[in-house]
């Protein structure tokens, strides 16, 4: 089994702080998903350091293979003393999938990883260990796909304590919400920013914690090949749509030259609309056998907008509803492909054909139609920052 | 009757869409909807002469917002009476 994870965090900084005192870190091996959250003792600076050189050095070398028994004498000897409270402290949770589906969970102090499994809240089994004076934590399982993990910073559990619930929303009322919620969303992400949302409307709007959710979807691997622009050798025509229909992926071509190219390769009709669903964007076009065929250029800068915002949602933003749900929804061909980037993708294959467009070799226009290499490079960094797999072929 | 307004980015940021909505109101008004269809297309490679608008594929006919109104009145009405 080669499965994907689509992996996703958030927090709410705890208020009149600047910033987090929780840290989630998501990173990725050849053959493994690495989710780590690591939470600092107090709140502010202090706290972000704390938990960000945790988050950091346990990233660092489980990325370079190290065991869970380095990882914490390394973090117990490196962590600087609270000068008030004379510890070094920081919780953490760590949780890596391998592309197997062996699954290794390690707890300290944090409160306990969440596992949904067919829409059920499912036990981990654990074992306790102690490593350099710390009890830790340990669970060995595999995953199957269609399971959720989500891991929060006490933040969470306590959210609202004293005001809706006397001890706070506890962590069974959290997993039960997160299971209702699970099924209705559509990325990691979503599910995140519910459980923040949630929590942040507990706490009255003013987080008394800092508050972080990191989810890890273990998701069927979906493959999209995207196609923007002409090959710079009209011979290669052939070979770059001959990429763009191979093996099963949902296909995208971005730009009006490229999808005349596809259509002739394919000897099939290219059927424009006249759609505004966006008085800014082109309407997108219909082409059989393609999922989704648009403009070029202005498309992709409105799906590079969309996906900037959606990846930067700072604190502050994610603590009310802001229109960028309305713009993801719009039909338009940016939020159709940012959407299908952020909900139906986990390896993205971008064929990018490096001709100059002739045709945009227009004085006078209000935007840089040459933009694509550009918008190309922010579209692989944005798309990779959300945890998927990018390629670029240039033709 | 079909007429084609091009949609593709050079010839979007020209007004294009201006141009289809003009037409559209031209068309329901004169109570043409039967008998003119309105589509759009992809770059042609004429962009330099954009709006590329085109009638039964025929001629290319350089259209803006501006004289869309007299592009629908010289150039559509004539052949509908033909």
């Amino acid at each position: 089994m080669t499965l994907r994870a689509d992996c996703a965090c958030k927090s709410l900084t705890k208020h009149h702080e600047e910033l987090c005192g929780d840290k989630a870190e998501l990173l990725r091996t050849d053959d493994s998903y690495i989710m780590i959250l690591a939470d600092g003792m107090g709140s502010g600076v202090k706290a972000n350091i704390l938990a960000t050189l945790t988050a950091k050095i346990l990233g660092t070398m489980f990325l370079k293979g190290a065991s869970l028994d380095e990882c914490v004498e390394t973090i117990v000897k490196t962590l600087p003393v609270c000068q008030v409270r004379h510890v070094a402290y920081s919780t953490f949770s760590i949780l890596q999938v391998s592309r197997d589906g062996h699954a290794y969970l390690v707890e300290f102090d944090n409160p306990a990883c969440l596992m949904l499994r067919g829409g059920q809240i499912h036990p981990i089994p654990f074992c306790f260990r102690e490593i350099a004076g710390k009890r830790i934590k340990e669970a060995h399982f595999l995953v199957q796909t269609g399971d959720t993990y989500l891991l929060v910073s006490d933040g969470v559990i306590h959210a609202g304590v004293g005001r809706e619930f006397p001890f706070g929303w506890s962590w069974d009322a959290m997993a039960s919400y997160a299971a209702v919620q699970a099924p209705a969303c559509q990325s990691a992400a979503q599910l995140a920013e519910r459980i923040c949302l949630e929590a942040g409307r507990l706490y009255g709007g003013s987080p008394g914690d800092d508050t972080t959710a990191a989810v890890m979807r273990i998701v069927p691997a979906q493959v999209v090949h995207l196609m923007t622009g002409p090959p710079s050798d009209p011979a290669d025509d052939e070979r770059i749509v001959e990429a763009l229909m191979q093996g099963n992926a949902c296909r995208i071509v971005c730009g009006g030259t490229s999808a005349t190219i596809v259509a002739r390769q394919l000897k099939r009709p290219l059927m424009p609309t006249l759609h505004f669903a966006d008085p800014d964007i082109p309407p997108i076009a219909h082409l059989q056998g393609i999922d989704l065929v648009t403009e070029g250029v202005l498309t992709l800068n409105r799906a590079v907008a969309l996906l900037r915002r959606y990846t930067a949602a700072t604190p502050e933003t994610s603590c009310s509803h802001g229109s960028l749900a309305d713009d993801l929804a719009n039909e338009n061909g940016g939020a159709l492909l940012a959407r299908a980037l952020i909900e139906r993708c986990t390896d993205l294959r971008l064929l990018v054909g490096k001709a100059v467009n002739t045709a945009h070799q227009v004085p006078d226009l209000p935007f840089d139609l040459g933009a694509r290499q550009l918008l190309v490079d922010q579209l692989k960094t944005l798309v990779q920052a959300m945890g998927k797999q990018v390629t670029v072929t240039y033709f | 009757m079909t007429v084609t307004i091009c949609i593709g980015s050079s010839c979007h940021l020209k007004g294009s869409r201006d141009i289809v909505s003009r037409l559209q109101t031209l068309i329901a008004e004169h109570g043409l909807n039967e008998q003119v269809t309105l589509s759009g297309a992809f770059c042609s490679g004429n962009c330099v002469q954009g709006v590329v608008v085109t009638i039964d594929g025929e001629q290319v006919h350089s259209v803006s917002p501006d004289n869309a109104e007299s592009f629908f009145q010289n150039e559509i009405l004539p052949r509908l009476a033909q």
